[in-house]
């Protein structure tokens, strides 16, 4: 039962929102909408997912959103070349691991701090791509919406696609030595290795799984929409690492599952329609934010306090 | 002697100094030039250098709050978001409480040390992860200042004598500079000449031995959280005497620079290692490397100087990095294990 | 090490000559300041004034903050200030702040004209108005108006809550709302930080919170697609309209379909073209204060109010001729 006490915490406080929105504000819960809003977020699920297993090694990407656009705008140009759209998924999700591996090989193979590293190429990759697109939108051929089947269609495939995902990842990390590796290294690298894990490798792969799990979740945004906005995936780094902070994985490693990341996504997702349909202003949107992952964080630090295990 | 200049020759800061200098004396020959009214312009103007140096008051400010910080490895993700707190708060003393310039002033200074005391309480009290609880007041902070002025709110008009902080000259040399530099002082006396200073490194470097030594390491970083809220406010201030106005985006991804300046000028992110001057020339050599790249002709032509200064500067942070690790991997390489495999059992011999 | 520097001044003597060659021509160099470079907006505002530059053989420098940043629009200025241009033309970011940075560009002989969004009077030339923040503010309101025969339920999508031109925008359509349309009435405004993502998301909850929702209307240009698209997966196609400000490129798909009814833009192209003939005849002397009208160039001639030279009312576009229009 303590085990999961965290990601039973998070699903608690979510559960409560959606009873005080049921209460408050019923209309919330219309099917279509309620479906738009999930498949809306269907990739900062997935990247979200690739963040955690970061996150878990003792490690931390920012420049997960300048990766998103870049992405999006190579993807969307090369569909608008006339790509077949598996050619096109193929591209994203290797160009999403070559820009993962760059990360990778810096802070495994050389030994820098991630935070720096990633910082470094956020501020590249965002730079290189406003220079080269000045922000123009990208227009998607026809028939490339949901992949060319109805919108409902499209959206059940995404939002199905998704949860299969976040399903074979969350059994993965438990169940398969690659997961458990993960742990590992976050947990104690010295002892990992000593174990015969090698943990610059498991580092190394962690980051180009992320990479690759961006390319996937920026094309599931592009299938979403007729056009790519260059500047779409600007604070996508800041949402995943909240929904994952606040999922209960601890950012000093070796700690947290999937779960936990899937409810602090739902319950930090909420928010933007919770206060449109509670008629509250806008500008506290952030606000409520910040409030909620120092909530999560506290929350985290008084239960070790009290309990003595480590955070 | 021979081996002491050596040492002196490789350490980061002479090297960045050296990068310094190369882009400054680069910018001076390719970003100076005669405009068709015969006037000399560009890069090599001193309108030109005090205007480097007038904008890199603010981010300069911010980096040498967040170096003590970077020693005692933490970090301080909120700083940016607490300069358009700060700002919109100090718009509001004045303006809607009418206080006198300096009152709000000092206020606002009080009012970002708390700030910066609510982060060191979290990371010490509870022990949490400091890149955390500054990311959730980073989203806090600024929240606030949309909150409080419906994002829609600006102060403006203050009276000329306060926007002399930000836009004139003192003694020859922008107004800010001054305060600048006197910041630099202190902090630099801080860390290099107390112990208190010199404590950061140690707890940095490893806080259970700081604790065994008898620091009270939770005081003393707690503290480097409230000095960088505080230095944050100072910042704010200046930043808005400079545009004359107070609005709740003030900052707004500054504190990216600042880190990166800090480690540009060597700090360990890792803590327990680093330097303050290492700062100030980090801040110069990106300050030089932005304004420098927006006078080159051919930048202009682009119409790309941001981007190019944006990428220049990731770059610049990446080499930096990789160039600061170069002599551990020499040294690793060099002292890596022989081993010989032959085929038949040798008598043990001494190496 | 001594060498290496050497390399480096023999690096940048060269560079350097050559960098004073170019400057040495006597090409009049007008410097054009957009409140955001990525904005296509403004990407239409350069192409055309890419063509008057043209046309008038003067150099054209074009840069500006890739997103709206009043502190980043000063150090630009500054740029050009220590550079010598000869005309800065800008659109204010903050109407006070940039002005002092203009005022001391006009001290240095250089002249100042603002398009767009205005600076203080005193900081410039004249002020090429495409049409008052007001007129577009009531265009809006009253193309809003009619589309829902003056009543119903409407809701609002902004960029930020800080941008100072949205502001204004906002304010005129309230005060239009207030007056003329007393049985309409805004449900909500929310921002979408420039993302057409988080447009889209705040429209579907903006059409589930207020069921009678009719019209969508978007100052914010990736806000409109963003909408459209919003309105279109939720099924209210024609049941919900979609207006607001933006380009044809961005919204020609949604337009045809019959999702977005009307796309209200300047000709933002004249805009620009208007700007740079006005800032060379400002820097030839040929425009004075005190005159009534200008002409520029193929556009013809424009009239001046006081000080603002208008270029005229804000352009509807909609299904019948936003084919004509490729930017």
């Amino acid at each position: 039962m303590s085990r999961y006490f965290r990601e039973l915490s998070v699903a608690g406080a979510l559960i409560v929102v959606l009873l005080g929105l049921a209460v408050f504000a019923p209309a919330f819960y219309q099917p279509q909408p309620l479906l738009s809003l999930l498949t809306r977020e269907a990739p900062t699920l997935i990247v979200a997912c690739g963040m955690a297993l970061v996150i878990i090694s003792r490690q931390i990407d920012i420049s997960v959103g300048s990766q998103f656009s870049v992405i999006g705008v190579c993807a969307g140009l090369l569909a608008a070349k006339g790509w077949p759209l598996g050619f096109v998924l193929l591209a994203a999700v290797g160009i999403g691991a070559l820009l993962g591996a760059v990360n990778g090989v810096l802070v495994a193979g050389l030994g820098l701090p991630s935070i720096v590293v990633t910082l470094a190429t956020l501020v590249t990759l965002r730079q290189g791509l406003n220079l080269v697109r000045q922000g123009e939108f990208v227009n998607l051929p026809d028939g490339l919406q949901w992949f060319g089947l109805s919108q409902s269609g499209g959206q059940w495939t995404l939002l199905i696609a998704a949860l299969v995902i976040l399903g074979l990842l969350g059994w993965g990390l438990r169940h398969v030595a690659a997961g458990r590796f993960v742990y590992a290294v976050g947990s104690d690298t010295e002892a990992a290795r000593l174990a015969g894990i090698r943990p610059q490798l498991c580092t190394f792969l962690v980051f180009v799984f992320l990479g690759a799990l961006t390319g996937l979740a920026a094309m599931m945004n592009l299938v979403q929409s007729p056009q790519v906005q260059p500047l779409s995936g600007s604070g996508l780094e800041l949402k995943v690492i909240a929904a994952v902070v606040v999922g209960g994985v601890a950012i000093s490693g070796g700690r947290g599952s999937l779960w936990g990341v899937f409810a602090g996504l739902l319950l930090l997702a909420c928010i933007a329609p919770a206060l449109i349909h509670l008629r509250i202003e806008a500008y506290w949107e952030k606000a409520i934010q910040g409030a909620i992952i120092l909530l999560a964080v506290v929350a985290d630090g008084v239960r070790s306090r009290r309990g003595g295990a480590k955070s | 002697m021979k081996r002491d200049w050596k040492a002196l020759l490789l350490r980061h800061e002479t090297i960045l100094l050296l990068v310094l200098i190369a882009e400054w004396v680069f910018f001076y020959y390719a970003g100076t030039s005669t405009n068709r009214r015969g006037v000399v312009v560009g890069f090599g103007t001193l309108d030109r250098q005090f205007d480097i140096l007038r904008h890199s008051c603010e981010i300069g400010l911010l980096a040498l709050a967040l170096t003590p910080v970077i020693i005692t490895a933490g970090i301080d993700l909120s700083v940016a978001s607490l300069l358009g707190l700060c700002a919109i708060l100090f718009g509001k003393f004045w303006h809607d409480a009418g206080l006198p310039i300096p009152v709000a002033i000092a206020l606002t200074l009080v009012l970002g040390g708390l700030a910066g005391a609510l982060n060191g309480t979290l990371i010490t009290k509870l022990r949490l992860p400091p890149l955390i609880v500054t990311l959730g007041t980073y989203s806090l902070f600024r929240g606030l200042a949309e909150a409080i002025t419906r994002g829609a709110v600006t102060y403006t008009d203050f009276p000329a004598g306060f926007l002399f902080l930000g836009q004139e000259r003192w003694l020859g040399l922008p107004t800010q500079a001054w305060i600048f530099f006197a910041a630099a002082i202190a902090i630099w006396l801080l860390v290099h000449r107390t112990t208190f200073g010199r404590s950061f490194r140690a707890i940095g470097y490893s806080p259970e031995g700081a604790r065994y030594a008898g620091l009270p390491v939770e005081r003393r970083v707690a503290l480097v959280y409230v000095l960088a809220g505080v230095i944050a406010a100072v910042a704010a201030i200046i930043y808005t005497a400079r545009l004359g106005q107070a609005k709740a985006d003030a900052g707004l991804g500054y504190e990216l620079f600042a880190i990166t300046a800090v480690v540009l000028g060597g700090t360990s992110i890792f803590g327990g290692a680093g330097s303050v001057h290492g700062t100030l020339l980090g801040v110069a050599a990106i300050a030089v490397l932005k304004n420098g790249l927006a006078t080159l002709p051919v930048v202009m032509r682009m119409n790309a100087a941001e981007e190019m200064a944006g990428l220049l500067t990731g770059a610049l942070l990446l080499v930096a990095l990789t160039s600061s690790v170069i002599p551990k991997l020499l040294a690793r390489w060099h002292t890596r294990p022989h081993v010989t495999v032959s085929p038949t059992l040798k008598p043990k011999s001494t190496a | 090490m001594k060498s290496f520097l050497r390399l480096w001044l023999v690096a940048g003597l060269l560079l350097g000559s050559m960098a004073g060659a170019q400057a040495a021509s006597s090409k009049l160099i007008v410097a054009f300041l957009p409140k955001s470079k990525g904005n296509a907006y403004f990407i239409s505002c350069k192409a055309g004034a890419e063509k008057a530059a043209k046309e008038l053989g003067v150099e054209l420098l074009f840069d500006g903050p890739t997103d709206s940043n009043a502190a980043k629009q000063n150090e630009i200025v500054e740029n050009w200030i220590t550079l010598g241009v000869d005309v800065i033309a800008v659109a204010a970011e903050n109407r006070e702040g940039i002005s002092t940075a203009l005022r001391k560009a006009q001290k240095q002989g250089i002249k100042v004209i603002t398009y767009d969004a205005d600076a203080m009077p005193d900081a410039r030339s004249f002020f090429v108005n495409q049409a008052t923040p007001e007129g577009i503010g009531y265009t809006l309101m009253d193309e809003a108006a009619r589309l829902l025969n003056n009543e119903g339920e409407f809701a609002m999508i902004t960029a930020s809550l800080t941008a100072a031109n949205q502001r204004e925008w906002q304010k005129h359509i309230e005060a239009r709302l207030k007056e003329k349309y007393p049985k309409m009435k805004l449900v909500a405004v929310r921002p979408c930080d420039d993302l057409k993502d988080k447009a889209q998301s705040e429209a579907t909850a903006m059409m589930s919170a207020n069921p009678n929702l009719k019209l969508i209307m978007s100052i914010c240009s990736p806000g409109v697609p963003g909408a459209a698209e919003a309105v279109k997966q939720a099924g209210k196609t024609g049941k919900v309209k979609v207006i607001g400000l933006g380009l044809p490129s961005e919204n020609r798909r949604y337009v045809h379909e019959g999702v977005t009814d009307t796309v209200v833009l300047w000709k933002t192209e004249d805009l620009g073209y208007l700007t740079i003939y006005a800032g060379v005849a400002l820097a030839k002397d040929e425009l004075k204060k005190g005159a009534k009208s200008f002409k520029a160039g193929s556009l013809g001639t424009f009239e001046i109010q006081g000080d603002n030279i208008l270029l005229g009312k804000p352009f509807s576009f909609n299904k019948a001729n936003i084919d004509q229009f490729n930017f």
